[in-house]
């Protein structure tokens, strides 16, 4: 079949998909589809495009109407808000990701630099984590508040994209959530976190990020600490 | 994060010149309300700025991702407003027309909008409007055979309208 010998045929398709050709003119353009494999492409795709018209509403073919132009102005304001009070509440979001390899379940604890603040805001402490994948850094200042306390998690050289979940452990050993964040290469690398645990009844500060539980004890003897990472292990 | 997520508010605002306007136009339709609409493209574009670290151009395109955000919008607005007690006299409310079905309409309107005067214009009369041909043909001063291939021409040019908005049956 020559192709301009179709150009008749095709431009009966659109009339043809639409069901408005007479039964004549339908049967001998069937008769020509039969053997002319392009245009019955051509038809079926049409007839799929046809099937879709009842769906549409002609009252609405009109001007669709366009959101007012203060509408984006007004959504980078709350945008812009919503960037400059995160930054102000440094609640920025991290996450920790410690890369397939070195990531046994292993459980890190340690030691804790509980050192002494000179700011007026209160006997702030300072926790160093240890005993972390070499070039990782993770770190937090806690502050009491009404309310708990105030977390603040600084973290290094890791790599993005894993949740990490904060908690603090209560005097029972029991698990008071102050959220999870996530780190963004290139953000500012710290995140501000709250748990409802007055910090003087803390007993722990645990992240975990990934399949790895990092636990920084709080003002306990050494052995507290390692009963505390035993049952650490076990969770 | 991926490459291309939308991670600052320049792109936010790039991404609302694209595709506010699509957005806003089937807010409208959906919930038969400008201020409900405004309101609704509002919030998808927070929550893009929220999850813009998520957004992975390899995954969809943006226009896709922001009508699945539009889309958790107008259903949380929907329950909102059927929460609120607002027996009329009819009873309760009708309820928002199905999302699908609102968008799958939406969006032929849209590729009808987008295609030639020439085209919708016989698409309408011959197919919604069921006029003949012939009578068609001599409203708009044409051979039958030319409305004809109108038909097809505009059923081609609808497709591919189609196919450029994402539509994928």
């Amino acid at each position: 079949m020559k192709t301009d010998g179709c150009r008749h045929w095709k431009e009966e398709l659109g009339a043809y998909a639409l069901g408005h050709l007479s039964n004549e003119e339908r049967a001998s353009l069937e008769a020509h589809l039969e053997g002319c494999p392009a245009c019955r492409a051509e038809a079926n795709s049409l007839l799929a495009v046809s099937r879709l018209l009842p769906h549409a509403d002609p009252e609405r073919f009109g001007p669709a109407p366009q959101p007012p132009a203060e509408l984006g102005k007004r959504i980078a304001a709350t945008i812009g808000g919503e960037r400059r009070a995160k930054r102000r509440r440094r609640r920025l979001h991290f996450g920790l990701g410690f890369g397939g390899a070195a990531a046994a379940t292993a459980m890190a604890v340690l030691a804790i630099f509980v050192l002494s603040s000179g700011s007026e805001g209160g006997p702030e402490r300072h926790v160093a984590f240890r005993s972390l994948p070499s070039g990782v850094k993770i770190a937090a200042t806690l502050e009491p508040q009404a309310y708990g306390t105030e977390i603040h998690m600084y973290v290094k050289g890791i790599s993005s994209g894993t949740l990490c979940r904060v908690y603090m452990r209560g005097p029972a050993g029991d698990a008071v959530s102050a959220g999870s964040f996530r780190y963004r290469w290139g953000a500012d690398d710290s995140a501000v976190l709250s748990a409802a645990l007055d910090l003087s009844r803390a007993k722990a500060l645990v992240v975990h990020a990934g399949n790895r539980t990092f636990v920084a004890p709080l003002g306990n003897a050494e052995a507290a600490l390692r009963k505390q990472s035993q049952q650490e292990e076990s969770t | 994060m991926p490459p291309g997520a939308l991670t600052d508010e320049r792109d936010i605002r790039e991404a609302y010149a694209a595709h506010a306007s699509e957005l806003y136009g089937f807010a409208v339709r959906s919930l038969g309300d400008s201020g409900l609409a405004e309101e609704a493209v509002q919030e998808t574009f927070l929550r893009a700025w929220r999850a813009g670290e998520r957004f992975d151009p390899q995954i969809g395109s943006l226009r896709t991702w922001l009508f699945a955000i539009l889309r958790n919008v107008v259903i949380d607005l929907g329950r909102a407003r059927a929460a609120r007690p607002t027996v009329s006299d009819e009873g309760i409310e009708a309820s928002v027309e199905p999302f699908d079905e609102a968008l799958l309409s939406w969006q032929i309107e849209e590729a009808m909008r987008r295609i030639g005067d020439q085209h919708r214009r016989v698409l309408v009369e011959t197919y919604y409007r069921g006029r003949p041909y012939a009578e068609v043909a001599e409203e708009l001063g044409v051979p039958e055979g030319t409305v004809k291939s109108r038909v097809y021409y505009g059923l081609r040019a609808l497709r591919v309208v189609l196919e450029e908005m994402g539509y994928e049956d």
